[in-house]
């Protein structure tokens, strides 16, 4: 329950923090794709080194997490095929749609209700893409696992 | 504080990697939205309760809503202006979604986002995460380019 009230509270701080930055209006994405506008470039930028920093102090003072109690630590995934041809295809779809998963939740939260279709877009292409890479592979061994983003 | 103006990257960002932090020191897990759509999607097909991740794309919504109901902003429309764009109506309904659809196919295969990958990855030093977020920015930079180059002078 606790693990779920965070979720919420940090989604609703992000929500909030790129609808502020603006970065939930597809024009500014385009800005950004055109080489006309750093803005977003800057923000993504400055949060990775204030994240990267962070993240260091936190496993170098050994403590736990203090809602789970579990040891903060993390496993990485080293470069795949499948990173590059994903985001490839993710890459396409953000510069047509000028908006990705995240802006494009706070966005409907703003009643610019055309992101509804990109959601929508998004909840099928998660649907199908097991399937969808199974077939091409013949394998399932490539289909992502729950949570993906785990890193 | 909280205007209607746009919040300069040198408070949004650092900001945004403070919330990284906080959510590795609290429940010790990276900040991604699309999780929240693989989960609250497993919980409409398989009778699951979502849990953080979709909770915390929940959260984007309920954020979004927030800053505009707090500026004054809130408005609901139609109108969109990405690169692509057409007015309002069935032609950019389809065109969103198709764009939805491979972000949605390729973020899955890929194992993240740009929130996932972009921020999160990167910022834990992962390599793979690295070579997903240059990939994702050289095709979107390249392909917005040539799609205004060819379709011309939208602005």
């Amino acid at each position: 329950m606790k693990v779920k009230i965070t979720g919420l509270l940090g989604g609703i701080v992000f929500g909030f923090l790129v609808s502020w930055a603006r970065v939930s209006e597809p024009a500014v994405i385009r800005d950004m794709l055109l080489l006309r506008d750093a803005h977003v470039f800057l923000i993504m930028g400055s949060a990775i080194v204030v994240a990267a920093i962070g993240l260091r102090l936190l496993r170098l003072a050994g403590t736990h997490a203090y809602v789970t109690d579990e040891p903060i630590a993390w496993s990485l995934h080293r470069p795949e095929r499948r990173h590059v041809v994903g985001s490839m295809i993710f890459g396409a779809g953000w510069s047509v749609a000028g908006t990705c998963p995240a802006p494009v939740a706070a966005m409907i939260g703003e009643g610019r209700l055309s992101g509804l279709a990109v959601a929508a877009g998004l909840l099928a292409g998660v649907a199908l893409q097991p399937t969808i890479v199974s077939r091409i592979t013949f394998e399932r061994q490539a289909a992502a696992p729950l949570h993906p983003v785990g890193l | 504080m909280i205007t209607a103006a746009r919040c300069p990257w040198y408070v949004a960002g650092p900001l945004l990697g403070l919330l990284i932090v906080a959510l590795r020191a609290t429940v010790n897990k990276p900040l991604g939205a699309l999780g929240g759509y693989i989960d609250l999607l497993d919980g409409a097909t398989r009778a699951r309760r979502p849990d953080f991740s979709g909770y915390l794309l929940i959260g984007i919504v309920l954020g979004g809503a927030l800053f505009a109901t707090l500026t004054g902003s809130y408005a609901m429309t139609w109108s969109y202006r990405g690169v692509l764009m057409t007015a309002p109506g069935v032609p950019q309904f389809v065109v969103l979604a198709l764009a939805g659809l491979a972000m949605g196919l390729g973020a899955r295969t890929a194992g993240g986002c740009t929130s996932g990958h972009g921020l999160s990855g990167v910022a834990l030093g992962s390599r793979a995460s690295l070579v997903a977020m240059m990939t994702f920015f050289t095709t979107a930079v390249a392909l917005a380019n040539l799609i205004t180059w060819l379709v011309g002078g939208l602005s």
